[in-house]
């Protein structure tokens, strides 16, 4: 698993500090550094609570999402 | 209402299909794609009477769920082959959860094996990535680890006892929009 974080994005809030069960992260000078990037089981807790969007998670496997309306999408789409 | 209207909803359920009673469905029909309003509208029933019975049996809401969750379990699995070891009884569940749920056994770095001995218990921990109750639970804004959870707990649960013959017990150790991590406590 490879974690980034933005430097210049991360506002240093230790959102991601908190929230992760595996201590995955620490701060340090106010910015978040993902220090045991192996223990992270990629439950992307993190990515939801991150308010400046700073993560980046590489060789994840992303779970099936159900839940997102094909027909919602389409207009979004149209709109976007 | 019109006579128009009804022989419109008529025709609407008519077809020249011949049906035996012995011909077996070979194939999901309609097909996955035009199920998806389906899928949806039972997304929101069960999260409909997830909310309700949290609503009027407080607590007592997971016990029916995890009870319930367990009893599938046991009926499920039991048709599968007894193990004793636990990892083939992970296998063994990894099959049957096949569509609905998919999870692997996780270690935190500084754990040399997947059976944990810790405190004087002792247990595995489970990733779930794909998990239809976290589906259900985010399509209805729905906080996660509730009732329905207990479902799977129970199913989780239910079937490793019906495989192992061992007793077993499942926390929730965290939960995330795209995987949970659970511990799997055997005794």
């Amino acid at each position: 698993m490879e974690i980034h974080v933005d430097k210049d994005a991360c506002v240093g809030c230790g959102l991601c500090v908190k929230d992760c069960p595996m201590n995955v992260y620490e701060l340090q000078n106010n910015v978040s550094v993902a220090v045991r990037p192996n223990n992270c089981m990629g439950c992307l807790s993190c990515h939801e609570i991150c308010p400046a969007q700073a993560l980046e998670h590489r060789g994840i496997y992303a779970a099936r999402r159900h839940y997102i309306d094909i027909k919602v999408c389409e207009m979004l789409r149209k709109v976007v | 209402m019109s006579a128009g209207y009804i022989d419109e909803m008529h025709e609407a359920f008519h077809s020249d299909l011949v049906y035996r009673s012995e011909d077996i469905p070979l194939e999901c029909s309609p097909k996955p794609r035009e199920m998806e309003q389906t899928l949806h509208g039972v997304m929101k029933l069960n999260g409909l009477v997830i909310r309700s019975l949290e609503e009027i049996a407080g607590r007592g809401a997971n016990a029916v769920t995890y009870r319930a969750g367990k009893k599938f379990g046991h009926e499920v699995a039991k048709y599968f082959q007894k193990r004793e070891d636990v990892e083939g009884a992970l296998h063994e569940l990894s099959d049957l959860l096949r569509g609905q749920y998919s999870f692997e056994v996780w270690k935190p770095e500084d754990k040399e094996t997947f059976i944990i001995e810790e405190n004087g218990e002792t247990f595995i921990y489970l990733v779930f990535h794909d998990c239809i109750v976290r589906q259900t639970l985010r399509r209805n804004g729905l906080e996660q680890g509730g009732p329905l959870c207990q479902t799977l707990f129970g199913y989780v649960v239910g079937a490793i006892e019906e495989i192992t013959g061992r007793k077993a017990k499942l926390e929730i150790v965290h939960t995330g929009p795209n995987a949970c991590l659970k511990k799997l406590i055997l005794k």
